[in-house]
Parts: structure tokens; sequence; C-alpha cells
């Protein structure tokens, strides 16, 4: 099968393989980008928080009006929690994972704070890595002692840090980072590090927005949050959640009506919601690619049978100097090729462009290799599968074609 | 009526220049049936399609009903065909998609006619041809004697002065080709002005003077030529 | 021959109608796509108060320390702040250099209602001066703003929305009731009318309201009553702040928007200088230890500042018109095979006298009706559209895209102007088609 006739039966018909080969160059640079963007979301949307979210769930306090006895309520509402039976855990906090907003912190091993790391601060008590179930790699845990009580504007400095592995790892590249201390922002002393964590993931959960490049920084400060508003985080035994979720606001708002219980959330739920856009977007991207591919097709299939309509005649003429069938499907297959992949070729070109367009607008990443490839993939092999029926349609030209005049 | 002078039509691609017609010059006078012959490729398509301004010449003069055509552009062009000239082909060229009705309309359309005077002119025209009765038809749902009365009436609905035909019976059988014949001699004696291109000598017969070209020039026929369907005339038709 | 060639167009369709339905799903489905990511986009990237945006201004004053402030701060890329502090908010109002002026910022309120049967619940607070009223054009059903008066004697008037009247009072006028916020008693002195501006300008942290201002009360009461931002409050580039509320008001912490009305060009010139004077002052008392940084941006410049429009919609958007153009060029192919399948009829047209403007026009318009027929496609397809994203996303990437009517001009208007450009380049081929007595094998 020589190549020349196919490329003369190209050049004569231009403007058509045009049209095909700009398709195929738009929808490839889509494609790329759009799989690539599908694959960041969802890999976003997948990343564990490092703690046993199916067991997990957050209620949201809120005391009405000021309170004269924040720490006694606190206590009392833990108390309680810590009492229900199916509860495995209880502490409160200011912020847990997913919830997209919390308190950010920088640390750093000079007082002046000129080489800082930013890390998510969670208050928590002694229970707090029982009820999250996160795993000590190293040190220790809250003793009782040393857990304070933390209103709203105290800023004291905490006697000691748990923090995770990931920002261990930034502030101690030589791994020594227990026992050392560090300086938290506006304190003139250190504070130790008593605990690593393997993982805890920050509060903030955009792909680029703030905490997204240190999403593994964070601390645990031995804090009791009795300000107005805070979470009560709550550990339930397997097979629990449901019910506990129902009884623990009903029991709390028992014990004191003085409040309000602006929302009770699981971990589950949260992650579903504050992943809700992420998720959506891959969604509406993979319809999108899939749309396109079919509109795509379509018109490859409406060309190449305009085409093999026009050159009847032509075809015939083959079939009587001795094509087989499967030479003309060749041939055609092999111009569908062709224009295909100039088309990729340019397809490829324009991807790579919209791609540093988006890094550049978007603060993206820049399409790895492995999408240009898989999308060239795609798309030729849906050109060659597009072509199969015009090409079969050839092939069943009569070489009695050859003698049509009219 | 029809006139050319010298006319020539060289087809250039970047190797070859061929002549379809060459130092080409023929007469028709009003009211005249001329039949074209001679063998394919000899240029009488090339001819008809240049007496029918479907095509531009390269050199040489052509005088269509006192008009001189030469250096006109694709509009006047247009137009002068829509008005002068009927077409008869040899495959109807009837577009599928319209009636009977609808097609005999289309040069009525480019005319920009109203509505009444086409609806007029169209019913006319199908009781000349015999076909009131097929008005709403289709092209696909007529035999080929049925469509090519309908070409013929659309031909005729312009009043042209000039009618072409193109092997106007090459897709008939014998009955309806007589029939298109004799339609065809109907609408001569009425005083039109018929050029028909044939191969067949039999029905170059039908005309009143016949033309021969070969290799793109032109040969007179005499009237005892044509009964013998041999050319006689060796030199070239003068005007 | 315009309704000529219509007839003629809907003529063709019967014969290939395979083809013609392709043409029209093409163009309808890009039309579909990108309009319903536009329709997003308009929404988000609304002007809600076009006829006053150039006079209303958002003061910005560098109030940390340029050399220390890390990366990590949530500063603009131009190290400006959002925000302001109280000191600097606080100072600005008592400056008076404008003719409306307001800090503003959102808070939350515990409210009681009366029916003692009721739970308390949160409701969304905005903390503000009496001007902002008047600023920002916000339109009563009842009553009126509180006076500066009140906002001087940090009284505990309120203004509610619609939906919390008609909520906790049953609706009408409820000017004179009683407000149990946080248990204080508030006294109402307005209510709203529906008022909803998108995106909601002078709140750019929650710019589609998620959380509605159900109520509005004098800033100085809710400093007074120790309300927190609800929003993200920056304290990265300075010292922390000292304990309590007074240590909070006193840091540099930024938590406070601010806004200005200056009428004339004029004014805001006088505006800018009287900041950059402020600020050389704090320079001078040693409370800045940089070189005075200001800035004066009007509520357009501020909005595309600030970034409004998400960028999962952005993406969307450029997806969305890359899309169309597929579209396009897939609908141009197909009307070009249409028009070559059909040649031979248009070269007998050409014989009986259509000259190639004549062909051209007949090429254009049958386009333009593939424009119309894919427009109708394309604006179902856009409902359908928004309400899948409005399935998909949540309400804040949405908010209120609607198909409205200007939304479906829009996309009528955008069918057939695109199908008659796809349809150019075959229109001009068919043109090209030579008049032909019948086909020839050259």
């Amino acid at each position: 099968m020589q190549p020349h006739p196919v490329f003369s039966a190209i050049r004569r018909n231009r403007v058509a393989a045009a049209v095909i080969a700009v398709q195929i160059s738009l929808t490839l640079a889509i494609l790329c980008n759009a799989l690539f963007i599908i694959q960041q979301r969802l890999a976003l949307s997948a990343r564990s928080t490092g703690t046993d979210e199916p067991d997990l769930f957050a209620i949201a306090n809120e005391w009405v009006g000021t309170v004269a006895d924040p720490i006694a309520r606190v206590r009392a509402d833990l108390a309680l929690l810590r009492s229900l039976p199916g509860v495995a855990g209880a502490y409160v906090t200011n912020s847990y994972p997913l919830t997209g907003s919390g308190n950010g912190q920088q640390l750093s091993l000079d007082p002046l704070q000129l080489h800082a790391a930013p890390a998510a601060l969670y208050s928590g008590d002694e229970q707090t890595l029982r009820t999250l179930g996160l795993r000590l790699i190293a040190g220790r845990n809250f003793r009782t002692e040393e857990v304070a009580n933390f209103g709203l504007f105290d800023n004291p400095r905490p006697p000691a840090l748990i923090i995770t592995q990931a920002l261990a790892r930034k502030l101690f590249p030589a791994g020594d980072g227990l026992g050392r201390g560090v300086y938290m922002e506006g304190q003139r002393v250190k504070t130790p590090i008593i605990g690593i964590v393997t993982r805890l993931q920050v509060p903030w959960t955009t792909i680029s927005g703030w905490g997204s490049a240190w999403s593994d920084s964070s601390i645990i400060v031995p804090f009791r949050d009795v300000s107005p508003s805070a979470y009560y985080i709550v550990r339930a035994r397997p097979g629990q959640l449901s019910t506990l979720m129902k009884i623990a606001p009903r029991r709390l708002i028992a014990l004191n009506h003085d409040r309000v219980i602006n929302r009770v959330q699981s971990f589950e739920q949260a992650r579903a919601e504050v992943y809700r856009d992420d998720r959506g977007l891959a969604v509406i991207l993979a319809v999108v690619c899939a749309v396109l591919l079919i509109v795509t097709a379509f018109g490859i299939v409406g060309l190449t049978s305009y085409w093999v309509a026009q050159r009847r005649q032509q075809i015939g003429i083959r079939r009587a100097l001795g094509a087989t069938r499967l030479a003309i499907v060749r041939h055609f297959q092999a111009e569908n090729l062709i224009i295909v992949s100039t088309g990729a070729i340019a397809g490829i070109a324009l991807g790579v462009g919209a791609n540093l367009w988006m890094v550049s607008t978007f603060a993206t990443a820049r399409l790895p290799l492995i999408y240009l490839l898989a999308g060239t993939a795609v798309v030729l092999g849906l050109g060659q599968l597009a072509a199969l029926r015009p090409a079969l349609r050839a092939a069943s030209v009569p070489p009695a074609e050859a003698t049509r005049t009219v | 009526m029809l006139r050319m002078s010298h006319l020539s039509k060289v087809y250039r691609t970047e190797v070859i220049e061929t002549y379809a017609l060459r130092d080409f010059s023929v007469h028709v006078k009003e009211g005249e049936f001329v039949a074209v012959t001679g063998p394919s490729g000899s240029g009488k398509t090339t001819f008809l399609t240049i007496a029918g301004l479907l095509e531009d010449f390269s050199s040489g003069e052509y005088w269509l009903d006192g008009v001189d055509t030469r250096g006109m552009n694709d509009r006047q062009r247009s137009r002068l065909r829509n008005e002068k000239i009927g077409f008869v082909f040899q495959s109807f060229n009837l577009i599928p998609d319209l009636n009977v009705f609808d097609n005999i309309d289309v040069p009525l359309r480019y005319r920009g006619m109203g509505g009444a005077e086409r609806k007029r002119r169209i019913h006319a025209v199908l009781e000349r041809v015999g076909l009131t009765s097929r008005m709403r038809h289709y092209p696909a749902q007529m035999s080929g004697g049925q469509q090519q009365r309908v070409a013929i009436a659309r031909a005729l609905v312009g009043e042209p002065r000039l009618l072409l035909a193109d092997e106007p019976t090459g897709n008939l059988d014998t009955h309806m080709a007589h029939g298109v014949m004799e339609l065809l001699e109907e609408l001569h004696r009425g005083g039109a002005t018929l050029v028909m291109v044939t191969h067949d000598p039999e029905l170059a017969a039908h005309a009143q003077r016949q033309v021969h070209i070969i290799d793109g020039t032109i040969l007179e026929l005499s009237a005892e030529g044509a009964a013998a369907g041999q050319p006689v005339a060796i030199a070239p038709a003068r005007t | 021959m315009f309704g000529y060639y219509l007839s003629l167009t809907l003529r063709g369709v019967r014969r290939n109608p395979v083809l013609t339905a392709l043409i029209i799903s093409a163009i309808g489905v890009g039309i579909g796509a990108s309009m319903t990511t536009f329709a997003v986009f308009r929404a988000m990237n609304g002007d809600p108060i076009a006829y006053k945006a150039s006079q209303l201004y958002v003061p910005q004053i560098q109030n940390w320390d340029p050399n220390i402030h890390s990366q990590n701060s949530s500063a603009q890329p131009d190290g400006l702040s959002d925000q302001l502090s109280y000191i600097d908010a606080v100072a600005l109002m008592r400056a008076h250099a404008a003719s409306r002026q307001t800090a503003l910022y959102e808070t939350r309120s515990v409210l009681t209602p009366p029916d003692p049967q009721l739970l308390p619940f949160q409701i969304g607070t905005r903390a503000g001066y009496a001007d902002l009223f008047a600023m920002f054009d916000v339109p009563f059903a009842y009553g009126g703003p509180w006076s500066a008066a009140d906002d001087a004697a940090h009284a505990p008037v309120a203004v509610i929305s619609r939906a919390l009247n008609d909520k906790i009072f049953g609706g009408g006028d409820s000017v004179g009731k009683v407000l149990r916020l946080d248990g204080q008693d508030y006294r109402v002195v307005g209510v709203l009318r529906d008022w909803k501006p998108v995106p909601r300008y002078y709140d750019l942290q929650d710019p589609f309201g998620i959380e509605p201002d159900d109520v509005f009360m004098p800033f100085t009461r809710a400093i007074d009553q120790h309300k927190l931002a609800r929003e993200s409050s920056n304290c990265s580039g300075g010292e922390p702040p000292a304990s309590g509320w007074s240590g909070w008001l006193q840091s540099e912490c930024v938590w406070l928007q601010f806004w200005v009305e200056l009428p004339t060009a004029a004014d805001a010139a006088r505006y800018r200088t009287f900041l950059h004077h402020y600020a050389q002052d704090q320079q001078r008392s040693g409370r800045f230890h940089w070189a005075a940084r200001t800035q004066l941006r009007d509520l357009r410049q501020w909005l595309s500042y600030e970034h409004v429009v998400s960028d999962e919609v952005r993406i969307l958007v450029v997806v969305g018109f890359g899309f169309l153009l597929v579209c396009l060029v897939n609908a141009m192919g197909l009307m070009l095979a249409r028009v070559l399948f059909r040649s031979s009829d248009t070269g007998v047209r050409r014989a009986l006298g259509a000259n190639r403007g004549a062909v051209f026009a007949q090429g254009v318009i049958e386009a333009a009706v593939f424009g119309a027929g894919g427009a109708i496609l394309g604006v179902l397809l856009t409902a359908l559209g928004l309400a899948g994203l409005r399935a998909l996303l949540s309400r804040e990437a949405l908010v209120l895209a609607r198909t409205d009517l200007p939304q479906i001009g829009m996309s009528i208007a955008l069918a057939i102007a695109a199908a008659v450009a796809a349809g150019l380049y075959p229109a001009w081929r068919a043109a090209r088609v030579q008049p032909a007595l019948q086909l020839r094998v050259r």
C-alpha cells in the first residue's frame, strides 16, 4: 500500500481534511487538559485526613449571649458526652479537617520568624489523639495537667505541641524534631514538641488556595476551647454513629438550654460537602469530553461518507484494476490516520499552550506527558473507529462503478 | 440570434494546453433548427456550454440576440442566461427535492417575478407539454419521458429566445424519444430557435441544418450530405 | 427571495434529515454548553450597582511590615491586605473625609424568637454605620435606617430583612417591635424589601450570600458587644494581638471592610491624598516602620481585584467556548458536505440563471435557518445544563444563574451568528460551482 495516492487524495480535498484536523486538534487540546483536571480534582477529594472518618462527627455549639461560667459549662458538656454509651472519645476544639475554615499559625526556629513554616492550629486535650484516631510515631500524648482553658482572645503560649510528621520534616530535615522547641507567632520563648503524629490534614481543602501548599502541616495545642462558639468532636463506636448523632445534641440541650446547636455533621458528610465542587467539576468535564468525542466522531463519519460518495467511480476503477476490498478499507483508514495525526500534532501544541495559560491564570499544575499521550491515543482510536463505517461502505463499491458515466 | 466569430476555448494546465474549440465560427438565425453532431471529445459539448453562457471563452466573439457577451461578469451572464436561453439536458436535471411546479418555477424566481405571474406562466407551459395533472408530483414519481417534458416546460417558461438541447432523448426509450422530438419540432414550428446537440444521425435529420464539429473546428453539412449522413463540405463555414 | 430560500431550506431538510439533524445538533449542543457556562459567569461577574459603581470606593492601607510579611499571609499579590484593622477603620471614620462612609463586618447573632416554644437560632448579622443604607441604595419596605445619633450612642437598634420579618413577626410593619439578639433587646427601626445584589460586592468573603444578612446593627453597638467577625481575620503580618477584646481591637489584625462614597473624580483625588497623608502620619508616629503605602479602588476595580468568579467557573467558561468552537467547525464540515452533495442541483440552478451572489445568499440563509434550529435546541440544553450544574456544584459556585430573557436573546443571536459564520465558507464553495449541463468527467 503506497502512501502516495493517499496524500494526493487528501490534497485534492484539502478543506474537508482541514475541517477534520481542526476538530481533532481542538478536541485533543480540551481532552488532555480536562482529563488532567479531572484527575487532579479526584485525587484532591480522595486525600485522607489522617483521622478515622467513618466514626467521627462534630457538634457546632454556641452559647446564647454572654456566659458567666464557660469553663464549667464546657467541662459539663464534655463529661456528658464522654459518658454516653457508644462514645469512644470526645473533646472540644476550634476546628477540624474538612470544614474549610480554621486557624493558622506560623512556626519558626528563629524568634523573628524570618523563615517560618505555616501550619493549621487545632486545639485539643488528652483525648484528642484517641478520638481522632491519630497515631503517634514519636513522643507522647498530652497530660491532663498540661491542658489549659482557652477563651476568646486569650493568647497564652502553649506548654507543649504535637505536630504532624510533614511539618516536623520541614522544620527539622535531619529528623530530630522530638523534644526540640519552636517559636510560635509573637512568642519570645520556644515551645517544645512532645509528640509527632503521622498525619493530620489542615481544614482548608481548595486546590490552590490558602493552605494548599502545606496541607499536611498541622499542630495540636493543649487548649480546651471555652470560647462562645466551638465544636465538640465525638468518636462513636462502630455502628453507633447515626444514633449518637441524634442523641448527643438532645442530651446537650437537655443539660443546658442556653445554647444553639448550629449543626451536627459527620466527617463523611463534611467530606462530601467540602469536595462537592471538585467532584462536580470532574463530572462536568467528563460529560463534556464524552459529548465532544461523540460530536467529533459524527463529524468524521459525515465528511468521510461524503468523500466516499464523491469518489465512487474512482473506487470502482481501483477495484476493477485488482484492488481487494481490504486494500480499499486500508486506503481510507490511512487517509484518516494521516489527517487525524496532523490534527493531533496541532492539538498537542494547542493543549500545551492552553495548559501554560491556565498555569499562569489559575495556578494549576503543568500538564504531564502521560495525558498528552493518552489523549492522542484516544483521538487516533476515535478517528479510526469513526472512519471505519464509511471505509467499509467504500469497500463495498462494485468494480462496475468504474464504467458509470453519469 | 447566435453568432460566434473566431471563438477559441483553451484549457490550460501546468503542462498541457488543450484547445477545446479552435477558431470556431458559426451563425444561427432566428427560427432555425440546427443539429450539432460530432464524435465524442470533439468539442460539441463545449460549444453548447459556451453558447449557453455556462462558460467563458478564451478569445473571439460571441453575440447572443444582438448582445456582445465578451467580458461579461458572472452576474450579467447569469441574467442573460436566465432571460434568453432555455436548456434541455440529457439527464433531465430536475431538482429532486422539488415537485414539478417548483422545478419549473426556478428560472422565474431568479427573474424576480411576482407570484401571480409565475403561477400563470407555469400553468400555461404545463398545459402546453400536457402535464397539468402532474403538477404536484415529484420527479421520482414520473417516467423518463415525463421528466424530460417537465424539463422542456422549465426551459420554456421564461419565454427564451434560444433553446439549447443536449442529447434530449439520450436517456429515453424509442417511444418516449419520439414524443419528445415531436414536442421539439412543434416548438420549432411555433417560431422557436433550437440548437440540438446529438450523436444520433437519425435525430439530426429532423433538423433544418446540420453542423459537424471535429477537433474543435466546425464543418457545415449540406442538405444532401445530411440525408446521407456524411459530411460533404471540406472547408470550414464562413460567416 | 428570502422566503424562497427559506422554503428551499425546509424542503432540503426533508431530503437529508440525518445530515440536517447532525448540523442542528452540533450547533445546539455547542450553544447549550457555552451559554450554560456563560450564564453562570454572567451571574457571578455581574455589576449589581452599575449606576453607582464609579462612586463607591474601598481604601487599603499597608499596616504590615512588607519585609517580614511572608508569602503565607493571605494578602493580595500586590502585598496589600483587602481588609482594615480596627485602629485604621475608626480613624478613617473619625476623619470623615468622604461625604458618606462606613466600616462594615459580618458577624453572627443568636436570635431568641418571641415564641418560647421555638429554639433560639443563629442568624447572619452585618454591623455597619447608618450611611451604608444610602450608599448601597438598600430598599426599605417599612421604616428606615437608624440615625447617626444612634451610631454615636451605640444604640441597640436593628434593621431586619424581609425574610426574617416574615419568619419572626409574620410579615407586616414591624417597626418598633423588639428583637432579642444574644440575650439583648434590640428595637427594629426598619424592614427591608427583598434585596440580594449579586455578587454581594461589599462582602467578598461570601459574595454569593450563602449566609444572608438577616439583621443590620450599628457597628459601634457590635463592637460594644464584642461581636466577633465571622470571616477570615488575618494577623499574620504583624505582632499577634494582646489578649482580650481590647487587645484584639488594638492589634494590627485586619478584619474590617470599609467603603466610602465619592461622587466626583475630584472627591476621589482628594480622598486619595488624605489616605496617603494618614498613612504617612502613622509612619511619623512610629506605628509603621515602612514607607506609607495606600490604595483606593472603585467598585469595578475592586471586583476584578478580588477575583469574585471562582476558578472552577472560569475553567468551565473556557471549556464551554472551546466546545462551541469544535461544534462550529463540525457544523461547517457537515454543511460543506451538504453543499457539495448538492452541487449538481446547484449547477442546474446556475444554468437556469442564478448568479453566484444568489447561490451564496441561499447558502447563508440556509445556515441562518440551521442557526435558528440550533438556537431552540441550545436554549433547551442551556436550561438543562444549568439544572445539571446546580445539582453538581454547590450553591456558592452557581448562584442565581437563571434562564432569563436577555440570556435567551443572547443564545439565539449567538446561534444564528455562529451558524452563519460557519456557513460562510460552504456557501462560498457552493457559489463557486460551475453552471452545468450534466456531470462532467474531467
